[in-house]
């Protein structure tokens, strides 16, 4: 059995994270960013998926549903969305990963695995959990967990781990200030069962409340930790930036991902839309270069290396250039958008610009907004005629009128 | 009730591994998604499904009937194949003996009122105004009927007065006396329907347009109801390539009629990926999973197919995971799922515009129609006029136009 960490607050993702935990997030047009992790976890004939929620969790329990897109349905197949819960003895919100997993030990028990694999719900890859299976029980591990080589210069921002040539882990340090190494930890965990009860128990004793920073120190003082190396594609989508290179990815040829080997399964079916969105239709006069094009959508204009979710309207003479566009979103005549990511449901007027003019860092959110990205936020409506510049961010519900221009790196 | 066990000889092999019901239309759907959205839509909770023609593709595509909300206590979809029993007879000899068969189904639920409807028709209707109507005319029984522009004998007819009571009713008639003609959409108060099924039981022939509705003109409270909106059907190849083109002319407003269908059959592995476009692509519809690298023109494509490079695809319908090759060149083409389109082929375009002369009057558009796991080889060329059956080998780098391929 898994259980999926699912309560990322997201917070680096700005206003795509605001109404919907990063799981939710949408992603490839038609999928959530959930959906890898929980492919791979039914590719590799896991049967029961507890999913810990606690941030805003309406909509990744809406696009889980009953498990079913995932043949997580039936009497010995189940996924369990696990909220937290008041009304037993210290029970409260979710303090942290390990808190989280130590707050349901009831429900892992009521199927009394030998192994649990811990898994986060907010990257994009593809990996097969029978081969950490494997490995963890060739090495006699009570722990293993997965890692992979990143850039020196970010390994600040991780789990660090240092193996052996057994590939036994020899010293941890959470976000280190100096890594001793550029081995990353991506969050997926395989344990004993009765070696993860004992670890979170005494966590909890002396107040440790997450996975990397207490439970990781406990175990590597009593237990047989491992480290698994993977070197496939992998992405933590954790920026806005990385967020979009992610969804470039998809376009960009040899970038090592590949949506359809990777047989990844969504929800496609939508609590509350009566009817099903018709295949797109794609006028005389439109221009599709390099784009990943879902259902429903109508194209008058042009579309370059850019991804559209379902539903999204582009008008006549439109020029739509290296953006991320989500559901129902509607782009009047004549606009121009460049490199930017739309949520959900924005109604663009006509002859708009959106990320033109010059490249400065947004003003309130320097380190998150500084690659020229424009952000629009769910709901938005953007008037006829106005100019948007780079490293904007539009927020949600903003109805945007009486205003010519507004210069690159604003926030409204 | 839907009538779905149709297979009709005039869609050729569209038709060879399928009934007419479940063939391909607009990309996404299949013809029988039309009825069964009329009817969730119209809050019907029950649906018997009859078909016996090689229901195999039907029964998937129905699957438990989720899509169409027809699952849960109430509410309800069934395929209602042939059976044996005691004395029951086995196959259905005509859609009143499939009713007929049928009947302690129907029993089963005990409604006041049935509704039949064939599946093949591509229309949007709410029948709660067709209740309605029935209702506050006390009918036994209302056939619905839709004005056609060009009379052909294919038709059932009638003559509605202005009481919208039915006088006359003729099942294709050399000379028809009206524009008006059967939608083939029944409401049967149930136990009338019940009582004329037994009485036709005993005759020897079982067909709703020909046995039964005529003989209850000026007999019982037979009532028309006339639908203005549009309706299409796909009897021939050549209405079934119209209608299709009817949705890129915008005169099916798919949007507003919330059609629903079946989205992950055919995905088991994994849902298809948005389309991916680097080619041209132009007054064209075209699906998930589809990647055109080519040009697309007038064309409607289903999921999963494939548009290489230098590929020229013009008046075409182009079903699921059918993968067409460099070069390729196609024109006013039905090409089946899953088939395989060899570099340089040239289809449609090739020879002079000859009819077939097998099949005649059935096969003069101007379509070639390939079958379902067509492999069409390099470099051939390919007339128009011609079917290409999915058992055939070919072994020709030339077929003439107007030739059938078994």
């Amino acid at each position: 059995m898994a259980m999926l960490l699912a309560g990322g607050v997201g917070s680096r993702l700005n206003i795509l994270a605001s109404k919907r935990a990063k799981p939710a997030i949408p992603y490839g047009g038609i999928y959530r960013i959930i959906d890898f992790t929980m492919s791979n976890i039914t590719n590799t004939n896991i049967d029961v998926v507890g999913i810990l929620t606690q941030y805003k969790p309406l909509s990744l329990m809406e696009h889980l549903d009953n498990g079913r897109p995932w043949d997580l349905f039936g009497r010995t197949r189940l996924v369990e969305i696990l909220p937290p819960k008041t009304g037993e003895e210290i029970f409260d919100w979710y303090k942290g990963t390990s808190d989280a997993v130590y707050q349901n030990l009831g429900f892992i028990e009521d199927f009394s695995p030998e192994y649990v694999l811990v898994v986060s719900g907010d990257h994009i890859y593809y990996m097969n959990y029978n081969f950490l299976w494997t490995f963890h029980k060739e090495k006699k591990a009570e722990v293993t967990i997965c890692l992979i080589r990143v850039p020196e210069d970010q390994a600040h921002n991780f789990g660090i781990a240092v193996t052996d040539e057994y590939s036994r882990i020899v010293d941890w340090e959470e976000k280190p200030k100096r890594p001793k190494s550029n081995l990353a930890s991506m969050g997926i965990y395989m344990f004993k069962m009765n070696v993860l009860r004992e670890a979170l128990r005494e966590a909890a004793r002396i107040g440790g409340t997450d996975f990397a920073r207490h439970v990781m120190p406990i175990m590597l003082r009593n237990n047989r930790v491992f480290g698994f190396e993977f070197k496939d594609y992998w992405r933590d989508v954790g920026t806005i930036d990385a967020y979009w290179n992610a969804n470039m990815d998809i376009i960009r040829p040899n970038a090592g991902l590949n949506i359809e080997a990777w047989q990844i399964k969504t929800n496609l079916s939508v609590k509350g839309e009566i009817g099903d969105r018709p295949s797109t239709y794609f006028s005389r006069i439109c221009r599709v270069l390099n784009s990943l094009i879902s259902r429903g959508c109508i194209i008058e204009g042009t579309v370059r290396n850019s991804i559209l979710s379902p539903g999204v309207k582009i008008g006549k003479d439109a020029t739509i250039c290296d953006s991320v566009i989500f559901h129902d979103v509607t782009i009047g005549p004549n606009s121009l958008v460049n490199k930017a990511i739309i949520d959900k449901n924005v109604v663009i007027g006509k002859a708009v610009q959106i990320g033109i003019g010059r490249s400065v860092p947004n003003q309130k959110f320097p380190d998150q907004l500084f690659t020229d990205i424009t952000m629009i936020g769910k709901n938005a409506k953007i008037a006829p005629d106005i100019q948007i510049g780079k490293n904007c961010i539009i927020n949600p519900n903003v109805n945007l009128m009486g205003i010519n221009v507004i210069e690159s790196g604003i926030t409204v | 009730m839907v009538l779905a066990g149709g297979r009709v000889d005039e869609l050729l092999c569209l038709t060879e591994k399928r009934p007419k019901a479940a063939i391909p239309i607009y990309g996404i759907y299949r013809i029988i998604d039309f009825v069964l959205s009329n009817m969730m839509h119209s809050g019907i909770d029950n649906v018997g499904v009859l078909s016996q023609y090689r229901p195999y593709s039907l029964m998937r595509h129905i699957g438990t009937g989720e899509h169409w909300d027809f699952i849960g206590r109430k509410r309800g979809i069934r395929i209602l194949p042939p059976y044996r029993g005691l004395k029951e007879s086995d196959w259905y000899k005509g859609t009143a003996d499939a009713v007929y068969q049928n009947i302690s189904y129907i029993e089963e639920f005990n409604p006041e009122h049935i509704l039949i409807a064939a599946a093949d028709h591509i229309y949007h209707m709410h029948y709660q105004s067709l209740i309605q109507f029935h209702i506050e005319n006390n009918a036994d029984a209302t056939v619905c009927f839709t004005e056609v522009k060009s009379k052909t004998d294919r038709f059932g007819y009638g003559v509605i007065d202005k009481h919208s009571i039915i006088n006359q009713y003729i099942e294709k008639p050399e000379t028809p006396p009206s524009a008006w003609v059967s939608m083939t959409v029944y409401l049967f108060k149930t136990q009338f329907l019940i009582d004329i099924l037994k009485d036709n039981a005993t005759q020897p022939s079982h067909e709703f347009g020909r046995d039964i509705i005529p003989k209850l003109v000026g007999k019982s409270r037979l009532f028309g109801y006339k639908f203005t909106d549009y309706w299409a059907y796909a009897r021939t190849l050549a209405s079934y390539f119209d209608t299709n083109m009817d949705l890129l002319k915008g005169k099916i407003p798919l949007k507003d009629w919330q059609i629903r269908t079946n989205l992950v059959e055919g995905c088991e592995k994994s849902d298809r990926l948005p389309a991916r476009i680097d080619g041209e692509a132009s007054n064209s519809v075209i699906s998930d999973g589809c990647v055109v690298l080519g040009k697309v023109e007038n064309s409607i494509l289903s999921p999963g197919v494939l548009v290489e490079k230098g590929v020229e695809i013009v008046d075409s319908i182009i079903f699921h995971d059918t993968k067409i090759k460099r070069n390729a060149q196609l024109k006013r083409v039905i090409c089946d799922k899953n088939s395989w389109i060899g570099e340089n082929a040239t289809i449609g375009t090739f020879g002079e515009k000859v009819s077939s002369k097998e099949f005649g009057d059935l096969l003069n558009y101007g379509v070639t129609v390939l079958g379902k796991n067509s492999f069409i080889p390099n470099n051939a060329k390919i007339g128009s006029n011609t079917v290409v059956y999915s058992s055939a080998e070919i072994k020709n780098e030339v077929i003439e136009p107007g030739s059938v391929l078994r």
